[in-house]
């Protein structure tokens, strides 16, 4: 699990690539524009980055790649396997690809078919779709970059760390610990806002909150199991929202989750639609 | 001790005052239910009645987050970074949030010396605002209700000013530059101060003394209250983050680019978050949330020898600030078996 990169002398920039699957491109357009590009692309070697040249190539052999992106058509897939054969270290950049992405929101909910069908109707597409998933649903990832799109400071982190080799250390804390030290006021509390700080991973200092808008859960869940959806099903009950808006708001970003479900199971009673 | 009287109008001109002397902060509402201590520009938002901030003062001494120095990894150097030396004026602390800092000196100050917070709490001046109780206070049971340390100034509401008591030399450099805003404390003013003293008093919701709680705590580990509370905890860390003395802050090594420099900085940390409790090995001594949860109960109730007081100072923040409402006052009579309203 723990993949460095080992000290070498000499020219030996390390080798990155960073690639896209289904997705809005902007993972890879906000690390292209870091303050710091010039001094990122001084220190590595990008062999594959079709936003900053059009002489990148799909799966070229790199020490770490990141990969924005849902697995959304069976191209996507091909791709990312070859992705994963070509890299030491894997990196899931992103909501879409950490968590699969609003695209996944109707997960569980509707087959891919009928999906298709009620958003293209009978019009054909050039390459089979598939129901959107996280890249770890099909390859090992070595670490998760969440955000949509992720903080720059993390962007930096993660990339200084390898650098150096040693590995990124992840959060493991929820938005309302950053809300806090920020001195936003608590719109949960205070209004009844749908706001999922409580179990939504931290690192983007509570930026949306900060703006007066509650939590829509873009960054995924705290990881290790500690997002407690159970306890603010509870939370959001007593403020007034009914079973579906507070399973509808959990999913947006999170529908992979598999602790979702059943938590929300063991508060709300099994799924009414 | 000195006391002196000053008008309510006098004490916003010895507001501008204090201005002149620092970076002050006091409390404003920022929201519906919510106050903060914030920078003050406009003496008039000063906010007198307020039931409690939702960042605790220790914020300004121990920062939330804080570069603690630059390393560069070839010349095997360390460059500390200077801390600022600004004077930090805190008006309006309550009692409870006096004793908080008096508890945090005990931590940074007298067990071990942190030179981060030293530098600043030297240069803090600290002034206290008497303050009447709401549902969710219980510093009187915490011995603390009325504090006789750890402020420069305190200023005792009265119906047409405050009487004011000087605690520190520093308390008195910064009323007699300014003997036209103060005048002498009449018997009039001293039963003033008597009946808002009396009115506090009858105002909380319970009684008695709570010295004896941290034993009953322990008698009781395997209460009930722990499984049924910690299941609707959020573990969100917001009793911790709002608490005014809870210490603990987590460090981490952040690498330059370059591969050469990098800085290493201190945030505030909190034993609801499962990497508190994690060790080598991948061990973790505080497994799961119930554990977390119960560990703040116990930390909050142990002892401060320095201050002879318990850690947790009754200012109901991590109450008025739980998300899921916890009520930590109403859990802890539940094991204590204390009586009195909830």
């Amino acid at each position: 699990m723990m993949t460095i990169i080992e000290e070498c002398t000499g020219d030996c920039r390390p080798r990155v690539g960073v690639y896209a699957l289904t997705s809005c491109y902007g993972c890879q357009l906000k690390l292209a524009t870091v303050q710091k590009i010039i001094d990122i692309s001084n220190m590595v070697s990008f062999e594959s980055f079709y936003m900053l040249s059009s002489a990148s190539k799909m799966a070229a052999d790199v020490d770490v790649a990141f990969v924005e992106g849902s697995v959304s058509t069976e191209r996507d897939l091909e791709e990312l396997m070859e992705i994963r054969k070509h890299s030491r270290i894997l990196v899931a950049l992103g909501a879409c690809s950490v968590n699969g992405g609003v695209q996944s929101w109707a997960e569980g909910e509707m087959d891919h078919d009928a999906l298709h069908k009620c958003v293209y109707g009978d019009s054909k597409l050039t390459m089979q779709g598939l129901q959107a998933t996280p890249i770890s649903k099909h390859v090992d990832v070595d670490y998760y970059l969440p955000g949509c799109p992720p903080e720059e400071d993390e962007i930096m982190y993660f990339i200084s760390a390898f650098l150096i080799g040693t590995f990124p250390e992840p959060k493991d804390y929820p938005v309302c610990a950053e809300c806090r030290l920020a001195g936003n006021p608590c719109i949960l509390i205070e209004r009844g806002e749908p706001c999922l700080g409580p179990v939504i991973v931290a690192g983007c200092k509570a930026r949306c909150i900060g703006f007066d808008v509650p939590c829509v859960g873009c960054r995924g869940p705290v990881p290790h199991e500690t997002a407690w959806f159970d306890s603010l099903a509870q939370t959001f009950l007593r403020k007034g929202m009914t079973e579906k808006q507070i399973r509808q708001r959990m999913k947006i970003f999170g529908s992979h989750d598999p602790n979702i479900e059943r938590m929300l199971h063991s508060i709300l009673g099994g799924e009414t639609e | 001790m000195r006391y002196v009287k000053i008008s309510k109008e006098n004490t916003y001109k010895f507001l501008e005052h204090l201005k002149a002397t620092g970076a002050l902060y006091a409390p404003q509402k920022i929201s519906d239910r919510f106050y903060d201590f914030c920078a003050i520009s406009d003496v008039h938002d000063v906010e007198f009645e307020y039931d409690r901030t939702i960042r605790p003062p220790r914020r300004f001494f121990h920062l939330p987050d804080e570069k603690m120095f630059n390393f560069d990894m070839t010349r095997h150097e360390l460059t500390p970074v200077k801390t600022q030396a600004e004077h930090i004026i805190l008006f309006g602390v309550h009692s409870c949030d006096i004793v908080g800092l008096r508890i945090m000196d005990a931590e940074f100050l007298d067990e071990q010396k942190d030179s981060y917070y030293e530098t600043r709490r030297k240069k803090g001046i600290i002034i206290g605002l008497s303050c009447l109780p709401d549902e969710y206070c219980f510093c009187n049971v915490r011995r603390i209700e009325f504090v006789d340390a750890g402020f420069d100034l305190f200023f005792h509401e009265l119906p047409d000013g405050f009487l004011v008591r000087v605690g520190t030399v520093t308390g008195h450099k910064l009323v007699d530059p300014h003997p036209e805003l103060f005048e002498e404390v009449s018997a009039d003013d001293t039963k003033n101060m008597e009946l808002f003293e009396e009115k506090r008093s009858s105002m909380f919701s319970i009684y008695g003394n709570w010295d004896n709680l941290r034993y009953f705590l322990e008698l009781r580990m395997d209460h009930p209250m722990y499984d049924r509370e910690s299941e609707i905890c959020l573990g969100c860390g917001n009793c911790t983050l709002t608490c005014p003395t809870c210490r603990c802050y987590d460090v981490k090594d952040l690498p330059a680019i370059n591969q050469v420099n990098g800085e290493r900085v201190r945030f505030w940390d909190s034993c609801q978050f499962r990497s508190h409790g994690l060790v080598a090995g991948d061990h973790n001594f505080r497994a799961t949330k119930k554990d977390r949860f119960f560990n703040r109960y116990h930390c909050k109730n142990a002892y401060c020898p320095e201050t002879t007081t318990s850690y947790c100072v009754g200012c109901g923040r991590c109450t008025y600030f739980c998300p899921a409402e916890i009520n930590f006052k109403r859990n802890l009579m539940e094991i204590a078996g204390y009586r009195g309203a909830v």
